[in-house]
């Protein structure tokens, strides 16, 4: 038996033959209204698309991205020095995988770029594998020119990924090098992951961007799509992807501008409670507490359920623990209890605080046998901890009768 | 220093047990050797010469210092020697020598199994240490966290990791590894042998990668191999590498005088043919040598034999009132501290008996040891001489003990002593060119770097299996390179050593418990765990009461019933080409590729001891098809013409019983990657046929050794028929009276012979010599 047969007979068959590669025509241009381009690595298909300014994504235009001032993204702790979008390429990759590895490509390389009268998105595309060169050549040319990068959960993904193309296509390009990097996946969770179910990019848009998409593929549909181009040159197989794309940078450009924004606000100026959180703990980082109170009370009052109006409550007795303002703190564990009598966290808090602080044994021993009884009846963790305390209490009350 | 009355006085006191000298099959002493040495090489860097001085190591075994030298010549190096001869001396002076020179080096330790791996990275830390900390060592594997691993990329001088690992963590995402493929000028192989078989097959296309990557990153790595002996290290080596390796194999180590002593127990039932449990026999050897105050390993076949033994052993000497501590199980899975805490305490006297599995028979060292306890043949003889090497030190006297259980593997090892001496250990056989294997690894190595047209995968020219993959759909050619064109990840969809990931477990759930009591392979799940089976283990009856198919678990209950059941398997074989074919007038046999599909319908109680069929069952299982090879041979139907029908069947299900299990012998496999079928008259030959067949799909090359060795496998089954003690067959030869009928041995033997017969000169091999 020849190979081919033993192949044929032993290895598992996909189910529909394939057709003919031999056949295939690439046919782009009908529906992708981009051009090829030449390098001296060889061809591959770029689509570029301006934006004009005044054009409006969703709640905003892209112009207010491009003259917003970026100062406060350094409390994000992903920036160093200044940030200057006129500097900043923005970058998606579409890939031919989510897994990662040596083996997955970036058969979609989008850019963005402001000029000073449009925002551009530059596409690259490889038509094959083997124009996966020129778009390297193109994306590291691209890349020169820019002293930052604007991504979408790239840190994690996209970069790593095209670092290792970069890496196989041995051409010694520079790459994205120590480029500074904003990953606004990152940011975005800082400010919206209790407001939102999820944090993902579409889901930015339709709560915080105010942006639709029609027709939009979904991701996980992406990979086995072009697949089905390579062997059939169908361009139009492409048209969705490479839609999903433009809006994914334009929607980073206005993302951007959100993000500063939402930091400008001052805590009477929020309308949202989770923002004012968000905000609060933005603050802290910068060791602000003043301010930081400042929006823990715009968020308690704006607070949507108790539930987060007791994490504002516990989290502002906690500033002012760390201020020494225990009296003020302790008005706030007072609060809690009352609303939640079985927070043994914050009843251990305040029978610290009587007993160090007031030093009033028997308001400290009080609470402490209030809260073990609730820790015996939930055999809470806490108890042995609670017992040990209220035997301290006990001892100090006696030694001090003596 | 031990109190211990010495292994020669209790060898006396053995001997002068009539009970257990009547089981005592054989005796032999290996007399002491001494070393052969030679000075430490002065291309050594000073530092590390001053580093062995410390360590009082003032002159190398010559083996050691052969190594050096050929791997300083440039050689790629398979050093062979057997346990405790400081094996690890041969790749760590020449790698450590390469990276105090150049500290940019790099080299690649590749270990069977993580326990081995972590042992040779303390090993390594402390000469680290010692040379000034400039040498990073580290493990990567599954539990390696990933800020670690980070670390471990750009700075491991050292990285030691295991093949499964490389396989799917290292090659998949070799960008991340740039600065050690950059940078490798050493990969070490610790344990070569166990490379065979399945596992070595898929290793060897691991290997072939890893070349692939090195050579894209202009690295040219020297191999330093070590293994345990095997009869074909050249060979072997040569195809695992796919390049030619230098063998050292001239011992220099001194060894002390060895007495090895075979053990079989008392058979309990004759008809059955059953002997007194090895387990039990084991242990009462142990005993004697603990209470005689010798340092005693005892291996076991299983993790839960081992955990019965300490069981039994700490129950008896505790009687005497020992401590518990006296007897210490030891597993595979402890860490490098436990196992020296153990060391210790074996030094101190404070442990005096250690229960293991075939952890330690992997090169772990555990110290001083005067007395190993092997409880049943540990299926090749290459791991045995492991097992019986762990005992005894340089200069000190050992004793071996072999304690056989009833298998017919054990049972002729045990009978055929000199078989065992003058044989030596088996063959190490791989076949990296197996369709499924290679099919497989050209497929992670596409995704890894595309396929460029004209090159090549070690000696294969993958171009038309690249084509077949682009043609599927899973590689797309552009431009005359071969792209990886799917979403999943390869690497993770292939186990290297699937034959084990293939098993059935089978748990005990007697009393609430769950405990894994056996393992038992796809293909012969649906004959012994089916649902309503009989499945005897450790010689206590279970009854299976629940068989998941899908996620490969058998339930059990132990029970205690007077039947036991036999399961119908229908294999039905087909042959589709043969590949190699001799035909004599007595015999006509072949190799080639088969289909195998097994069904079992129904199974049947049998009563013991008067064999009443007293019930049955239905089973229904999924049908199972395998495309593999086989070997098979026929004896020419008119040769059989005036033997009875009945007669006829008894003779080829007793061979097809027989040759099953001693072909693994011949293979250095284990029983369970074969399976054999005999047909009256077989479709393809016309003849009264036996097939063994490969129980890996496409086979790994058993098949083509069977046939080569066809005469030697059919005088060794002759031969355990003829030395068999039972009356008429059983289990240890052809197999249970209820299979073969009254005359079992009778008519197996005679069919042997006429497979055999073609002139009488022929008649007298090594495996016919009397043993008394």
């Amino acid at each position: 038996m020849d190979l081919s047969s033993k192949l044929r007979r032993f290895l598992p068959q996909q189910n529909d033959p394939t057709p003919p590669a031999a056949e295939r025509v690439c046919e782009l241009d009908p529906f992708l209204y981009g051009q090829e381009v030449s390098t001296p690595f060889g061809a591959c298909y770029v689509i570029e698309e301006g934006w004009p300014l005044s054009k409006r994504h969703g709640h905003w235009t892209l112009k207010e991205a491009l003259n917003s001032d970026y100062s406060n993204l350094s409390l994000f702790g992903q920036l160093q020095n200044s940030f200057d979008p006129r500097q900043a390429l923005f970058l998606d990759t579409e890939t031919t995988g989510l897994a990662g590895g040596t083996g997955t490509y970036a058969f979609l390389v989008g850019l963005g770029f402001f000029t000073s009268t449009h925002f551009v998105v530059k596409q690259l595309l490889m038509r094959d594998y083997n124009e996966e060169l020129a778009l390297l050549y193109l994306l590291d040319q691209e890349l020169k020119g820019k002293d930052s990068i604007v991504s979408f959960n790239g840190k994690t993904f996209d970069l790593p990924l095209l670092q290792t193309r970069f890496t196989i296509s041995r051409l010694g390009f520079e790459g994205a090098g120590k480029k500074k990097h904003v990953d606004l996946l990152h940011m975005s969770r800082r400010l919206w992951k209790h407001k939102l179910d999820s944090c993902s990019l579409s889901s930015l848009e339709a709560h915080i961007l105010g942006v639709r998409r029609v027709d939009d593929i979904p991701g996980y549909e992406i990979p086995a799509r072009y697949f089905e181009f390579l062997q059939t040159g169908d361009g139009s197989l492409l048209q969705n992807i490479v839609e999903h794309n433009v809006i994914d940078i334009v929607s980073m450009a206005t993302l951007l501008y959100r993000l500063q924004t939402t930091t400008e606000l001052k805590p009477e100026e929020c309308d949202c409670s989770f923002e004012a959180e968000a905000l609060a703990h933005l603050s802290l980082v910068v060791k602000n507490q003043p301010l930081a109170l400042h929006y823990l009370e715009a968020a308690s009052q704006l607070a949507e359920d108790n539930k987060q109006y007791l994490r504002v409550l516990r989290q502002a007795a906690s500033v002012f623990k760390r201020l020494e303002q225990y009296e003020r703190a302790s008005l706030l564990w007072k609060k809690v209890l009352e609303l939640s009598p079985d927070d043994l966290t914050t009843s251990e808090e305040l029978a610290k605080y009587y007993e160090h602080r007031l030093k009033d044994l028997p308001l400290a021993e009080h609470i402490t046998r209030q809260a073990l009884a609730i820790a015996w009846q939930s055999r809470s963790p806490k108890t042995s901890a609670l017992e040990h305390r209220l035997k301290r209490i006990e001892r100090k009350a006696q030694a001090s009768t003596r | 220093m031990h109190m211990s009355i010495g292994v020669e006085s209790v060898l006396n006191k053995i001997e002068g047990n009539p009970r257990f000298m009547s089981n005592v099959t054989f005796r032999h002493t290996i007399p002491a050797e001494p070393g052969i040495y030679e000075p430490i090489p002065e291309f050594l860097p000073a530092q590390l010469g001053e580093l062995l001085q410390r360590k009082g190591i003032e002159k190398l075994y010559s083996h050691q210092a052969a190594a050096v030298r050929e791997v300083q010549d440039g050689n790629d190096i398979v050093v062979v020697t057997p346990t405790a001869s400081g094996k690890t001396l041969c790749y760590n002076l020449p790698v450590i020598t390469t990276l105090l020179e150049n500290e940019e080096a790099r080299a690649l330790y590749l270990f069977p199994t993580k326990a081995l791996a972590q042992d040779q990275v303390a090993e390594l830390m402390i000469w680290s240490e010692e040379l000034g900390g400039k040498i990073k060592t580290y493990t990567y594997d599954g539990d390696t966290p990933g800020d670690a691993r980070i670390a471990i990329r750009s700075a491991g001088s050292i990285v030691v990791t295991n093949p499964d690992m490389l396989h799917s963590g290292i090659l998949p995402h070799h960008t991340k590894w740039m600065r050690l493929f950059e940078n490798l000028k050493y990969v070490v192989i610790d344990e070569l042998h166990i490379y065979r078989g399945v596992f070595g097959s898929h290793v060897a296309n691991v290997l072939r990668r890893l070349e692939r990557i090195c050579k894209f990153y202009g690295a040219k790595p020297q191999f330093i191999c070590t293994s345990a002996t095997i009869a074909n290290p050249k060979e072997h080596g040569t195809t695992l590498l796919g390049r030619p390796v230098t063998v050292i194999d001239k011992n220099g180590a001194p060894r002390g005088q060895k007495d090895i002593v075979f053990y079989n127990p008392p058979v309990v039932n004759k008809p059955l043919g059953i002997r007194r449990s090895s387990l039990l026999e084991a242990e009462a050897v142990a005993h004697e040598l603990i209470a005689a105050k010798i340092p005693t390993i005892v291996f076991t076949r299983s993790r839960l034999n081992t955990e019965v033994l300490v069981t039994y052993l700490r129950k008896s000497f505790h009687k005497l009132g020992q401590p518990h501590e006296t007897i210490r199980a030891y597993r595979g899975g402890y860490l490098p501290k436990q196992r020296r805490q153990i060391e210790r305490d074996l030094r101190d006297g404070k442990v005096l008996g250690v229960v293991s599995t075939n952890a330690l028979e992997l090169g772990i060292d555990i110290g001083t040891l005067q007395a190993a306890v092997l409880t049943g043949y540990p299926g090749t003889i290459a791991s045995t001489w492991q097992q019986l090497g762990r005992a005894g030190r340089s200069n000190e006297a050992s004793l071996a003990v072999l304690v056989a259980n009833s298998s017919p593997l054990n049972q002729f090892m045990i009978q055929n002593p000199t078989y065992f001496m003058d044989r030596g250990a088996e063959f190490a056989r791989i076949n990296p060119n197996n369709l499924y294997i290679l099919v497989s690894h050209l497929k992670c190595a596409a995704f890894e770097l595309p396929f460029v047209a004209g090159e090549r995968f070690g000696e294969v020219d993958p171009a038309e299996i690249l084509d077949y993959l682009a043609d599927q759909m899973i590689l797309r050619k552009a431009e005359e390179r071969w792209y990886w064109m799917s979403e999943n990840y390869p690497a993770v969809d292939i186990s290297l050593r699937s034959a084990s990931t293939e098993n059935f477990a089978i748990i005990d759930t007697t009393d609430g418990q769950t405990k894994v009591i056996g393992e038992i392979d796809r293909f012969s799940a649906p004959m012994l765990v089916h649902e309503g089976a009989i499945y005897i283990h450790e010689s206590a009856q279970y009854h299976i009461d629940k068989l998941d198919w899908d996620r490969q678990k058998a339930y059990a209950r132990e029970v205690d019933v007077d039947y036991y059941t036999d399961a119908n398997l229908d294999v039905e074989l087909k042959v589709l080409d043969v590949f190699e074919h001799e035909e004599l007038p007595q015999v006509k046999r072949s190799w080639g590729e088969v289909m195998v599909v097994a069904k079992t319908h129904m199974y049947k109680k049998i009563k013991f001891h008067t064999h009443e069929n007293i019930g049955w069952g239905n089973i229904s299982l999924p049908e199972q098809e395998m495309h593999t090879t086989a070997y098979w041979f026929s004896i020419p139907k008119e040769k059989v013409e005036n033997l009875d029908r009945g007669a006829l069947q008894s003779a080829l299900v007793g061979s097809a019983h027989l040759l099953g299990n001693i072909a693994s012998l011949e293979l250095m496999c284990e029983p369970s990657d074969l399976g054999v079928t005999a047909q009256i008259r077989s479709p393809f030959t016309g003849d009264p046929t036996v097939y063994i067949y490969e129980k890996y799909p496409g086979g790994v090359g058993f098949s083509e050794k069977l046939f080569e060795s066809h005469e030697r496998l059919l005088w060794r089954a002759l031969s355990i028929i003829k030395k068999c003690p039972c009356p008429s067959g059983c289990p240890s030869c052809v197999g249970p009276v209820e299979e073969v009928g009254d005359n079992g041995k009778t008519h197996t033997s005679w069919f042997l012979k006429g497979v055999l017969d073609h002139g009488p000169e022929q008649q007298t091999t090594e495996v016919f010599t009397p043993t008394e």
